[in-house]
């Protein structure tokens, strides 16, 4: 039971969400062990974003468990519901990194102190330990020496690889990752991938959406493919990227063209 | 038939209108000082607070907006002192009734300014795990206050004219002075030209010292893409 509880950082159950009567989330289940990548494919509209945010809270689920290193997220109410105060969601955010498309950097604060935020007014490190995750994790996505510029000044690839690390100077148990490419020019999505791919490799556990089919072939552990709400079909990358079972799996695969294998001998 | 120009009587009283200068910055800066956080204050229980705050807010600063300076100014100087028995100076009636009056006005500029922020910058601060007051006091306000300068200036000036108003319950600004010097002096064309000029220099002066600030400010961060 102990070590269960160990390797398992995420379990999702019965997870729904509707806004008004619309139907976004159906019924997801979902366990997450230490260290996994998993990648987050489905059309437009399937509901990717908002299994994300739902993780985090973003989104108040409309039913079903989110259980977060085997404690459920909120205190529960005698009546069974739950209640989320700011203070408990404020704390499982603090142990979840988020990286948004649109990388969202605070523009009147520096690289660094962009970085040293979090750390500093939520987990109320003092200066020395905010220095010194700043340099750690900007090293990390290889900006360090970009720490006393401006936001305004960086690249979209430098931007995203510094909200890279201020998610990771909170130093997260799990980190989701939502289209984080997809708002940058062709020719920068190559460095935040790649430093995604370093943190899948040290061990990072990962929830990743994203349109990148060759990136998600090489780094993902698992692929989930959702549609309309639910999780239609899941497996090893070769599995459900090379050998969809589902219909609207190999309609997905066939609208994305552009994909190619890395390994030549598969197709 | 030219008109004969006389600032010997301006000169000799300059002395007055200085000191009326003074008043007129001293309401003006009290407003300011009394005005833009309460104005804060307004906007953010108008903004986020719940239905107790948020209507009484919304209901103080439209009526603020939509009534006559020059009516909330006698209604603090003759009518409030019927109702609580105790006389109220002019100087006083004048600082409570244009802190009030700015106060409104800044709550719409601080409402404008938040609400201009980009959602995103919410949606970073929540995911980072930092709480509502928190993300206003350290990620959405100092970005908004940035933005709202203009406005703050509009205001400030606008607020500084409106001060006019009270030389009419006799309290000794700028204009006030130089109505006393005028009528006992007939000198009515220089004195007023003078008033005029000096309400023109101080205007000229505060507008080029924020544009500068903005210009400072300015260079620090821009607006980060998406
Ligand atoms: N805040 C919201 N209010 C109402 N509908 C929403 C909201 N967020 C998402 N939706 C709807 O939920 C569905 C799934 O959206 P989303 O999770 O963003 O899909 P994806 O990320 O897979 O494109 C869409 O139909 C979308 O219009
Ligand atoms: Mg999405």
């Amino acid at each position: 039971m102990e070590t269960n509880q160990n390797t398992e950082v995420l379990c999702l159950e019965g997870l729904k969400k509707s806004f008004g009567d619309l139907l976004v989330l159906d019924n997801i289940d979902l366990r997450v062990t230490k260290g996994e990548t998993i990648v987050i494919l489905g059309a437009s509209g399937s509901g990717k974003s908002t299994m994300l945010r739902c993780v985090n809270f973003m989104e108040v689920p409309s039913g079903g468990r989110i259980i977060l290193h085997g404690e459920q997220v909120g205190k529960e109410n005698q009546n069974g519901s739950r209640t989320y105060d700011e203070k408990s969601l404020s704390d499982l955010r603090s142990r979840v990194g988020m990286v948004f498309q649109h990388f969202n950097l605070f523009p009147h604060m520096t690289v660094k102190q962009n970085v040293m935020e979090g750390p500093r007014t939520v987990l109320k490190c003092d200066q020395a330990e905010c220095e010194r995750r700043a340099k750690l994790y900007l090293d990390k996505v290889g900006l360090g020496w970009k720490a006393d510029a401006w936001p305004s000044e960086l690249s979209g690839g430098q931007q995203q690889r510094v909200a890279i690390a201020r998610a990771l100077a909170m130093e997260p148990d799990i980190m989701l990752f939502d289209e984080a490419t997809s708002a940058l020019d062709p020719e920068l999505v190559g460095e935040v991938l790649e430093t995604m791919k370093q943190l899948a490799e040290e061990g990072m556990t990962m929830l990743i959406v994203t349109h990148e089919l060759g990136f998600a072939y090489t780094v993902a552990d698992r692929v989930l493919f959702l549609s309309k709400g639910k999780i239609l079909e899941q497996g090893a990358p070769e599995a459900v990227l090379i050998n969809p079972k589902e219909e609207a799996t190999k309609n997905f695969l066939r609208g994305h063209g552009s994909f190619r294998l890395p390994e030549p001998n598969l197709d | 038939m030219g008109y004969e120009w006389d600032f010997s009587v301006v000169f000799g009283n300059f002395d007055l209108l200085l000191l009326g200068l003074v008043n007129t910055l001293k309401v003006t800066g009290l407003a300011l000082f009394f005005g833009i956080p309460l104005g804060l204050v307004l906007a953010l229980m108008r903004l986020y607070g719940n239905k107790a705050l948020r209507w009484p807010a919304g209901f103080i600063i439209e009526f603020l907006r939509s009534t006559p300076p020059i009516a909330q100014l006698f209604w603090f100087f003759f009518a409030l002192p019927i109702l609580l028995g105790v006389e109220i100076d002019p100087f006083s009636a004048s600082v409570l009734t244009f802190s009030l009056q700015s106060s409104a006005f800044f709550a719409e500029v601080f409402r404008g300014g938040i609400q201009s922020i980009d959602n995103g910058q919410w949606e970073a601060a929540k995911a980072i795990g930092m709480t509502r007051n928190a993300t206003l006091q350290r990620i959405i306000l100092p970005q908004a206050v940035k933005r709202m300068i203009p406005a703050f200036l509009e205001r400030a000036i606008e607020l500084m004219k409106t001060t006019t108003l009270v030389s009419t319950i006799s309290y000794s600004d700028l204009l006030y002075q130089a109505n006393t010097i005028a009528q006992s002096s007939y000198r009515t064309l220089e004195v007023y030209t003078t008033a005029a000029a000096m309400y023109f220099v101080v205007i000229l002066a505060c507008s080029l010292l924020v544009g500068r600030l903005e210009h400072r400010l300015g260079r620090s961060g821009e607006i980060t893409r998406g």
